[in-house]
């Protein structure tokens, strides 16, 4: 084989391959086997057990009720966001880029504490709420705004540099060919960002599933009512139920790997069809 | 359709893009904007098309003002500079988009729209292209497909921006010879932009030579480059040679040397600039009156039938470009290092260099 000028001596190459290897397994894959090895430490029954007593079941369902409502409104707003400040000039452009990343740059359990100032029955709108008897503290509606909050940015992070990067030559071809703006969205637009879409979806998705610390502030910890999973895993891990905290962690692997194989398969799919 | 532009201007926060446009264009027209890169061409063309909107001004298609009428309600075929061919569609989706998108009641069946693409990949020679995306084609196949697909519209205005911009020199040529013909055969009024002023004197019938936000002049090709109006036209159309003196008794006073101004104003005094194209010098070994330069030859390029020169003068190091024929060069049977004398057979006054406010 003729060598490349790119390429390095054998010896350089085998050890940072070696170096790149030890660390993935280290740091990625030996935690994950060791979740599961937790996991089903006491068995198959333990395991199933453990994920379908009640207070588990509801605390999956939990998960699922916020991440269904969350993607979808963050989905929306990040493709509104990104599309603004992509392909439009306006006054005070830098000012939204830069409200969209507050929620990266401030701890999610300030983010909780915020929802719990604003709503909690020591502010003013908090009372109101009382009286008029809607809960949002401690309360499902709390755990979706605080889950909100903190994945706000992923979607439009993720689309942003992407539209940049496409300019709108290809809109206003759409545009001057007689297509509305709404045609012109989901026949020019969408299929163009729609790999960086998927990709802020699937971050977002994660993050919701995983966020522990501003959920962990405004949910109140109500068995059965207001734990979401990583709530739960935390309950079962504190009462030194680790068997049980372990099976319900794999779960949230599972769910996680799950939304990384539909993400490839998706990709290599389109790929055979494009060059 | 015929267009008219009044008074339009645009400005981009601080820079005025557009400064009081006033332009005609008849039906069938094929009009070439002209000018150098932040002349304004590409922005008149987009405020034609819709893409952008004038701050000041009135545009009519024939009588109807469109001046706030959105893009896709305006029924016009545009080319952008760099295809803008949707990525993700074939060449056959790219041209049927335009006919896909119409509203239902409009919309033509799915057998017309495949005989409809079908004649338009025909007159673009790319039938066997169909179904490849852009990604897989040329320069010049990608700029077809995007006149195509402007054209499955139906359009009664074709603007095209910089159409053969990104083109190797001979696809470049061969697209032209085919632009040409395809505005003979369709008679669609079609203007497009260009900094290319060979491509415009070759395609257009009528040229609008742009710069810094307004219209130097507006002529046939021959107008233009015959019978510049202002020294800005004088020197972006062609090669100039500039002589500055001043003007007395109809000669501009040069140095030793005082050229004879043709249809001079004898009247008119004071510093001047006397512009001469390098087919308009004579060059020869004798002196020639008063009206001769004396240069050296510092460089001869020969292009075909015309020999460039270019000579160094002898007083000031001025450089001069000269053409002649091959014919002239060999009868003058000179090389580098000679000197000789350069006379003006023709030559063009302005008093200033940049209003251009003329002697005649």
């Amino acid at each position: 084989m003729k060598k490349q000028i790119t390429s390095e001596p054998f010896i350089v190459r085998i050890s940072l391959t070696f170096i790149a290897l030890a660390f993935l397994t280290l740091f990625l894959i030996l935690p994950l086997i060791a979740i599961f090895v937790k996991a089903f430490d006491q068995g198959l029954d333990v395991y199933i057990a453990s994920i379908t007593e009640p207070d588990a079941l509801s605390a999956i369902k939990l998960t699922l009720l916020v991440v269904s409502i969350t993607v979808p409104l963050n989905t929306l707003f990040g493709i509104f966001a990104a599309w603004l400040i992509a392909k439009f000039n306006f006054k005070g452009k830098s000012v939204l880029t830069t409200i969209i990343d507050i929620p990266f740059s401030i701890s999610p359990v300030i983010a909780g504490l915020i929802f719990v100032l604003l709503f909690g029955a020591q502010s003013s709108l908090g009372q109101w709420l009382i009286d008029h008897n809607m809960k949002i503290i401690f309360a499902v509606p709390g755990i979706v705004l605080a889950t909100l909050f903190v994945t706000f940015p992923f979607v439009a992070r993720e689309l942003i540099p992407v539209m940049q990067m496409q300019g709108k030559s290809e809109e206003e071809a759409s545009l001057s060919l007689g297509a509305s703006g709404l045609k012109t969205f989901f026949y020019v637009t969408l299929p163009n960002i729609k790999w960086g879409l998927l990709y802020g979806v699937i971050l977002c998705s994660a993050r919701a599933i995983g966020e522990f610390g501003a959920v962990s502030v405004v949910s109140g910890h109500i068995r059965g009512l207001t734990n979401t999973m990583t709530l739960h895993i935390e309950i079962l891990y504190n009462e030194y139920q680790f068997t049980a905290a372990f099976a319900v962690a794999s779960l949230m692997s599972i769910l996680a790997i799950i939304t990384l194989i539909i993400k490839n398969v998706i990709e290599y799919r389109d790929g055979g069809s494009r060059a | 359709m015929s267009i008219v532009i009044e008074n339009v201007s645009k400005s981009f926060g601080s820079f005025q893009a557009l400064k009081n446009i006033n332009l005609k264009i008849e039906t069938g027209e094929l009009v070439a904007l002209l000018g150098p890169s932040g002349s304004g061409k590409t922005t008149l063309l987009r405020i034609i098309a819709g893409l952008e909107d004038p701050d000041e001004g009135v545009i009519h298609f024939e009588n109807k003002e469109v001046t706030h009428l959105h893009t896709a309600k305006r029924k016009v075929g545009y080319v952008f500079q760099h295809y803008a061919l949707f990525k993700h569609m074939t060449v056959f989706e790219n041209i049927a988009y335009g006919l896909k998108v119409l509203p239902k009641k409009k919309r033509p069946s799915k057998q017309e729209i495949e005989e409809k693409v079908t004649k338009l990949l025909q007159l673009i020679k790319l039938e066997a292209f169909r179904d490849r995306y852009p990604s897989q084609l040329s320069g010049g196949q990608k700029q077809r497909v995007a006149l195509a697909r402007a054209l499955a519209v139906e359009p009664k205005l074709l603007l095209l921006d910089e159409p053969f911009g990104a083109l190797d020199a001979k696809v470049r040529k061969e697209l032209r010879r085919w632009l040409r013909q395809l505005h003979e055969n369709f008679q669609i009024t079609s203007i497009f932009v260009t900094h290319d002023q060979e491509e415009a004197l070759d395609v257009a019938n009528r040229i609008v030579v742009m710069n810094e936000g307004k219209i130097e002049q507006i002529g046939t090709p021959q107008d233009v480059y015959e019978n510049p109006k202002t020294p800005f036209v004088y020197n972006f159309l062609g090669n100039v040679n500039i002589f500055e003196g001043h003007l007395q008794n109809g000669k501009l006073i040069h140095g030793s040397v005082a050229f004879a101004v043709p249809n001079a104003n004898k009247n008119k005094t004071g510093s001047a600039y006397g512009y001469v194209r390098p087919h308009e010098l004579v060059l020869s070994r004798e002196s020639d009156s008063s009206q001769s330069l004396e240069a050296t030859i510092v460089h001869v390029h020969h292009i075909g039938r015309t020999v460039n020169i270019e000579l160094k003068r002898n007083d000031n190091g001025q450089l001069i470009e000269a053409e002649i024929t091959r014919e002239e060069f060999d009868s003058l049977n000179v090389q580098i290092g000679d000197s000789v004398f350069v006379t003006p057979v023709n030559m063009h006054i302005f008093q200033n260099k940049k209003t251009g406010a003329e002697s005649l």
